[in-house]
């Protein structure tokens, strides 16, 4: 899987490579600094290994959760109650808290070699019990934050459990801080939409990873459990059928919509962040579904590539089609399967997906191990302006 | 006192909006319901409390209180709201979700 990375298609000397472990974004760090050590090693300089090593050291800081209670207060993040290694407290959402963003952190670590939210070992802290009858959970801009549902009224009223209770919740939550460090799209409209979208992507990845499912046996229900036996429904979102998530006397039905002729400008959530999402999820689960086996591995390693190398602030679901389409196609070949199936996504809600990739295919090499050297060519560009 | 509330926004994104009026409720709920607005002293909050920080999932909050000599609008995402604000954002979120409004769909 990493090869794609190798150095030998990557001639840029070592003090560009630093340059850019100095300035880059956490993806460029990442491949420069493999970069550097594969060159050492190739040269056997064990003094440029050793210094790398430090720098290595210094890019991984590793897992290191600390959980708060905001004890139904308002005040972030609130008492400490768990750091990192300390055993279990007894409090199910404190647990639950730790937990969860210890198995967000390992996939991202695992599966698409980054080291926590801004890919340098960011101190992942979470607070719970946050409010009181707060039906929610969000990202600070620093931190995750969890309410307790309806935990205020009587059993027989309340709508929600507490958000701490769906893993692929908390995994929405950290990767907004992911997707912040990355593309930092613009959370309003389209833009938005697709933040929404990649929060609930990896968010669902997360979880299916955890319980060992492929494409075609996962759920792809968002919150699954959040929404209490009160209320008609299986959760808060499906990525497999927008809009059918729940059709609820007081809660309404899912407005998500699955096709962009059914995309909704509305007057609020910033433009319709949460409902319009449902076009871009919708698109990655039938990529997914059409390719088969673990989601995480291939199709979310593309989206995974398009977020922190490719989209932008600004960029538009068309933009996300274009770039999915064509990192499948450096990824793994053009007119792979997996191309087809980023393209059959696309198709099925309305868009026409573009190759724009480079122009480095069909060229009878090795396409997939190109990649790599591009974003590291362009961020040299930039660094020098 | 009329109040029209309206949160969207959130892990969910739905609007729930509706007004209350105090003179349709059982007078022990309205005395406290106005009880709340003079504690989180409403009239004089400033009319936009916004975040200084990115974020996701963050509820919108959007209110207008008036009564016979006075009327207040404000818009909040609740993270820089005064703590005294919440058990009246709270009481509305209950009170619009059972009859005095509700969950907005689309």
């Amino acid at each position: 899987m990493s090869n794609h990375y190798h150095s030998i298609f990557c001639i840029l000397p070592p003090h560009m490579l630093q340059e850019i472990i100095e300035h880059g974004t956490p993806m460029q760090r990442r491949m420069a600094l493999k970069n550097l050590t594969i060159g050492a090693q190739v040269r056997g300089r064990r003094h440029d290994l050793t210094q790398f090593a430090k720098l290595q050291e210094e890019a991984a800081g590793g897992l290191n959760r600390t959980v708060f209670d905001a004890q139904h207060g308002s005040a972030l993040p609130g008492r400490k109650v768990r750091g990192e290694g300390d055993p279990p407290v007894g409090d199910p959402a404190v647990e639950e808290a730790y937990d969860g963003a210890g198995i967000t952190y390992q996939m991202y670590k695992e599966v698409y070699g980054r080291d926590s939210i801004d890919g340098r070992g960011m101190p992942l802290n979470s607070t719970v019990h946050y409010q009181k009858g707060y039906d929610n959970a969000f990202w600070n801009g620093e931190q995750m934050v969890y309410g307790d549902g309806d935990e205020d009224l009587p059993i027989s009223e309340r709508l929600f459990n507490r958000f701490s209770a769906s893993l692929d919740i908390m995994a929405h939550e950290l990767t907004h801080g992911v997707i912040q460090a990355e593309a930092g799209l613009v959370y309003r409209d389209e833009p938005g939409a697709l933040n929404e979208s990649m929060a609930d992507v990896f968010g669902s990845l997360v979880k299916q990873r955890s319980l060992g499912q492929d494409a075609r046996t996962a759920d792809w229900i968002i919150g699954a459990g959040l929404l209490t036996s009160n209320v008609n429904g299986v959760g808060l979102r499906s990525m497999k059928a927008p809009g059918t998530a729940y059709d609820d006397p007081v809660l309404g039905k899912d407005p998500q919509p699955s096709h962009m002729a059914d995309y909704k400008s509305l007057p609020y959530d910033n433009g319709g962040v949460h409902i319009n999402s449902g076009i871009p999820n919708h698109a990655f689960y039938v990529a997914a579904y059409e390719l088969g086996g673990r989601s995480w591995e291939k199709m979310g390693k593309i989206w995974y590539v398009a977020l922190c190398d490719k989209l932008n602030r600004t960029s538009q679901f068309q933009a996300a089609a274009d770039i999915t389409l064509a990192v499948a196609g450096d990824l793994y070949g053009r007119g792979s399967l997996e191309q087809g199936a980023v393209a059959k996504g696309w198709q099925e809600v309305g868009i026409v997906a573009q190759d724009s990739g480079g122009g480095d295919g069909g060229s009878g090499g090795t396409p997939s191990e190109l990649p790599g050297c591009l974003p590291m060519v362009k961020a040299i560009m930039r660094l020098r302006g | 006192m009329r109040i029209y509330f309206e949160r969207s926004g959130g892990f969910m994104g739905l609007r729930l909006a509706g007004t209350v009026d105090t003179d349709g409720l059982p007078a022990e709920d309205a005395d406290s319901l106005v009880e709340m607005v003079e504690s989180a002293d409403f009239f004089n909050l400033p009319a936009q409390l916004l975040p200084d920080t990115e974020g996701g999932d963050r509820f919108q909050y959007k209110l207008m209180v008036e009564d016979e000599a006075r009327r207040h609008s404000i818009e909040t995402d609740g993270s820089s709201v005064p703590a005294s604000l919440w058990p009246l954002l709270r009481r509305l979120t209950i009170l619009t979700r059972a009859g005095h409004g509700g969950f907005d769909t689309n």
